[in-house]
């Protein structure tokens, strides 16, 4: 009998060290759990998961892994939120307040107004002045002259900077009223004033066509012909100047949006300056 | 031995046995309350519960299901890469031919609700090479069938489904759509009766106009023709009525498959909302 309950207990003893009662939501284990979504680039259920652990911890890394969580889901307005609540005083400080410089700059697309933090290490002086100098491409005038505003980013992206920043200060418009004026002397100039030589040339002939058609039958005494060319003809002329004028604006229009887009995916591809945060490896 | 050694050994195997039990029940509570939620519909909670399931579970014991529940749940909230790469998963924990088939067959559907359906195709090529699963053939060739509907390729539908015994519904309903369809070379070549082409494709308005406009270059052109004015003729005749009659040619193919774009959309929307079968 003895026996009987030495071996059992001893088999029991064996396998409790393998399947201990296990709780899944005990604060550390929602904390791993929560690193481990966040790692998986899982952010809204890390972000869930990392509430359900609000203030038992004390550890302002979790405030900036739900700064980063919601800034990388595109909530900026809630990651400068959860900023508010990190300590100056914190060694995560600096990183954090240049992740909100850059959800500063795409909720407002504005130029940046902060000030520089005595705490800041070499990199992250780079990615501060480099954050706010780019955002003075959101301004109206240039701030500093070309060469000063190159000279605080790399050399790899100087030729790109460059471009942006003479699309900005120095834009190739059009001008509308030029446009509409080419036209209504020589019909297609506006257009290819525009540079849409293939559309000018069109309505070149297209209005030259009628004009002459109008002229030969107006020589050839069929006169309700003629009008009908005339009419035709005059709907085609008018029609090419509001064209060249509408291609103009539109032109206009199509360099704002490529400098805003180059900038935007420019500033996208170098994660708007900021330094690499490894909190997975 | 007393009789207290043997009420503590007693008491210590019911403690020891009642802590083993309740350990194999917390994964299993943790995996059940993830399918209930699942079950529920609750897919987003769902996913989170059975990832901490795995990310706690080293046993493997709940991977192929986890896994599975999880890419299913990212499908039905049109998460189709994150199913996708959940079903991977669930593949590659398979313990058995039917959950690496089941696994595979949802990462081919993906495929197929994507459009993506080349690689829908490879992966069923793959599917039916594997002698594993030569006993499933009617599977592979229904969602064969599935990957050429939404290829828009309605012959090769209809073809695939007739070779699965008892699907006469999909065959009856892919040729019906079959037969639906304009031929757009038909179309274009109607046109050459400027008018006819739209006429054929039921855009009648469209081939009034049509005949007015080359009715009226036409007449203009002859006239001036007529009249000896040649050069009246050659520059109406080429600018104006050729424009006109070419671009009614072009105009009548493109209604007709413009139509075909409309009735593959009208039939895709019946199967999603009335056909009562096994669907992507």
């Amino acid at each position: 009998m003895r026996k009987i309950f030495v071996i059992t207990f001893l088999i029991q003893l064996l396998a409790f060290p393998q399947s201990t009662s296990f709780d899944f939501h005990s604060p550390q284990n929602i904390k791993l759990f929560a690193d481990h979504l966040f790692c998986e680039s899982d952010y809204l259920r890390a972000i869930e998961e990392y509430a359900l652990i609000d203030g038992q911890f004390v550890n302002d890394t979790i405030d900036f892994k739900i700064m980063l969580s919601y800034s990388n889901l595109g909530l900026f307005k809630l990651s400068n939120e959860v900023f508010k609540r990190i300590n100056n005083g914190s060694i995560i400080y600096p990183d954090s307040y240049l992740l909100s410089m850059k959800n500063e700059l795409v909720i407002k697309s504005t130029p940046l107004e902060y000030s520089i933090l005595s705490s800041f290490n070499l990199s992250q002086q780079k990615s501060f002045n480099r954050l706010v100098s780019v955002s003075t491409l959101y301004g109206e005038k240039p701030v500093v002259t070309k060469n000063d505003f190159l000279s605080v980013f790399s050399a790899e992206d100087h030729d790109i900077i460059s471009h942006l920043y003479d699309y900005k200060f120095d834009p190739p418009y059009k001008s509308p009223t030029l446009a509409g004026i080419f036209s209504a002397i020589i019909p297609g100039s506006g257009k290819m004033y525009v540079g849409e030589w293939g559309d000018g040339i069109t309505g070149l002939l297209v209005t030259g066509l009628f004009a002459f058609l109008a002229y030969d039958n107006f020589k050839a005494d069929h006169t309700a012909r003629a009008w009908l060319f005339t009419g035709v003809g005059a709907f085609f002329y008018a029609g090419n100047i509001y064209g060249s004028i509408a291609s103009a604006q539109i032109f206009n229009a199509k360099i704002d949006f490529e400098f805003s887009n180059g900038l935007k995916v420019f500033l996208e591809n170098k994660n708007y300056f900021l330094p690499e945060y490894d909190f997975c490896n | 031995m007393t009789s207290v050694i043997k009420i503590f050994l007693v008491v210590v195997f019911f403690v020891f046995s009642g802590t083993i039990l309740i350990a194999q029940n917390s994964f299993e509570e943790q995996f059940n309350l993830a399918k209930k939620l699942y079950d529920q519909e609750n897919y987003f909670d769902a996913v989170t519960e059975f990832k901490r399931l795995l990310y706690f579970s080293d046993k493997g014991v709940y991977n192929f299901e986890s896994n599975f529940l999880i890419g299913l749940s990212y499908k039905n909230g049109n998460k189709f890469s994150d199913a996708l790469q959940y079903f991977t998963l669930s593949d590659l924990s398979s313990t058995t031919s039917d959950e690496a088939f089941e696994s595979r067959l949802e990462i081919i559907k993906i495929n197929i609700l994507r459009r993506t359906t080349e690689r829908a195709f490879v992966l069923l090529d793959s599917l039916q090479n594997t002698a594993k699963f030569s006993n499933r053939i009617d599977e592979i060739n229904y969602w064969r069938g599935w990957a050429y509907i939404f290829s828009d390729d309605w012959d090769k539908a209809s073809a695939t489904f007739s070779k699965i015994q008892n699907e006469n519904q999909l065959v009856v309903f892919c040729d019906s759509i079959k037969s639906d369809f304009y031929n757009p070379q038909l179309a274009k070549y109607l046109s050459i009766l400027p008018g006819a082409g739209q006429f054929y494709t039921g855009e009648y308005v469209s081939g009034f106009i049509s005949i007015g406009w080359n009715v009226l270059w036409g007449y203009l052109t002859i006239n001036a023709f007529i009249e000896d004015r040649v050069l009246d003729g050659v520059l109406i005749g080429s600018l104006l009525w050729w424009r006109f009659y070419s671009g009614n040619i072009q105009n009548a193919e493109k209604f007709a498959l413009e139509k075909n774009l409309e009735i593959t959309n009208s039939a895709l929307r019946y199967l999603q909302n009335h056909f009562n079968g096994k669907k992507p």
